[in-house]
């Protein structure tokens, strides 16, 4: 390859030293050579990023939330401990599942404000996972959510700029993914009960498959703030083969917007949104 | 809403239940796993985002007629289970279930439809799903 490159170089030289000679410096003229240059340019790369690719884990389909209890055997997540304040929360949250049926919690998600991560990934519709050179991407239905992974080495960023789905980077370790995420917006929710966190949310998550078609991401949150001690939960999730990603625009026909007072509220306008 | 069909289950809720589903809004409003009857004419069947509603006009005490509005799940969540927008048909009589609005206006959350073919579509999650 260094030789034919090394031929061309010399053959341009000569070229370009002629057409000069003879006054004719039209790009009309020199385009040939260039595109000989480049294409050999381009067969001299060391290889193709994408090749890589095909050492990591099927994770292709479309991963939908299991309801499954856990299985025999399996521990139930201890209840999380939290600090006073996010405590409140808490117990008040629990105290109104005991009354009534359905779910109880109350967020700006209702009112078309997205869930930041973790929430955006435990949503009742499915994601979508893609491997490209040095990122994976999740595509998240709800709200039609793009999570941007950065595998390329790059570390986390000190101080990013408060998003939703965070600031993300990835490595990994065998067929496990493991995610590192901060900069996730301070009003959204880390776990059903409870609203709100600081700027110190750090989500960790190992993504990998249990078998062919169950995915598995255990989830840790560490906030001082909110949680005394880090809180590890665990979702499954899985495959649909055949199911294809929908566009979802919450705006569209949204009844259930918060009233005035952040109570939950169902409007029976046509057209709610206007 | 029922971006979440935990609900169903959630009388056998463990922490595990609750942790495993994200939510787009509480059912608060709605006597979640009371079911009520209602018959009547399909005005419009919305298949929207973030979710369905059927309007439906039913016959009042007095003989005027009421109008009926009921949220359902999403149109993705019921296309994957053999919905789609043309399930209801304005001018159809559908007989259906739903869980009502605390509040008693005329409205609700729609679990299942029954067509004049007489098929019935399930429209909320349950605990084999």
């Amino acid at each position: 390859m260094d030789r034919v490159s090394s031929s061309l170089r010399s053959l341009t030289v000569i070229c370009a030293a002629a057409l000069s000679a003879c006054g004719a410096r039209t790009p009309a003229a020199t385009a040939p050579i260039s595109a000989a240059l480049s294409e050999a340019t381009a067969d001299a790369a060391p290889s193709n990023p994408y090749a890589a690719l095909a050492k990591l884990p099927d994770w292709s389909g479309v991963w939908d939330v299991t309801r499954a209890p856990p299985q025999p055997g399996e521990t139930p997540p201890a209840q999380p401990k939290l600090t006073p304040k996010y405590e409140k929360q808490w117990a008040k949250y629990q105290a109104l599942n005991k009354k009534q049926k359905g779910l109880n919690f109350v967020s700006e998600v209702a009112s078309c404000i997205p869930p930041g991560v973790p929430q955006s990934m435990t949503e009742p519709y499915p994601i979508e996972f893609l491997f490209t050179p040095g990122r994976v991407t999740i595509l998240i239905e709800t709200d039609s959510l793009t999570r941007r992974i950065y595998t390329d080495g790059s570390p986390l960023p000190e101080n990013p700029d408060p998003s939703y789905q965070g600031t993300s980077v990835g490595h990994w370790e065998g067929d496990t993914l493991v995610v590192e995420t901060s900069g996730i917006l301070p009003e959204t929710s880390p776990l059903n009960g409870i609203n709100g966190h600081s700027d110190k949310l750090h989500i960790t998550e190992r993504i990998h498959l249990l078998n062919p078609d169950r995915l598995e991401i255990t989830t840790t949150r560490t906030d001082p703030a909110v949680f005394l001690e880090p809180y590890t939960t665990k979702t499954s999730y899985k495959r649909h083969r055949d199911w294809k990603i929908m566009e979802y625009v919450c705006e569209q026909n949204n009844h259930d917007a918060l009233d005035a007072k952040g109570n939950a509220a169902f409007s029976l306008k046509h057209n709610p949104g206007e | 809403m029922l971006r979440h069909w935990l609900m169903p289950v959630a009388c056998a809720a463990t922490l595990f239940h609750m942790e495993s589903a994200g939510a787009h809004h509480s059912t608060a409003m709605f006597e979640w796993g009371t079911e009520k009857n209602l018959s009547g004419t399909i005005e419009k069947y919305e298949w929207t985002q973030p979710h369905t509603f059927i309007w439906i006009v039913v016959p009042g005490k007095s003989g005027k007629t009421q109008e009926w509005g009921l949220e359902g799940m999403s149109p993705s969540w019921l296309g994957r289970r053999g919905w789609n927008l043309h399930s209801l048909k304005p001018g159809e009589k559908v007989s259906l279930v739903y869980y009502p609005l605390k509040d008693g206006r005329k409205g609700g959350f729609y679990v299942r439809v029954t067509t004049p073919d007489g098929k019935t579509l399930e429209a909320a999650p349950t605990r084999n799903q």
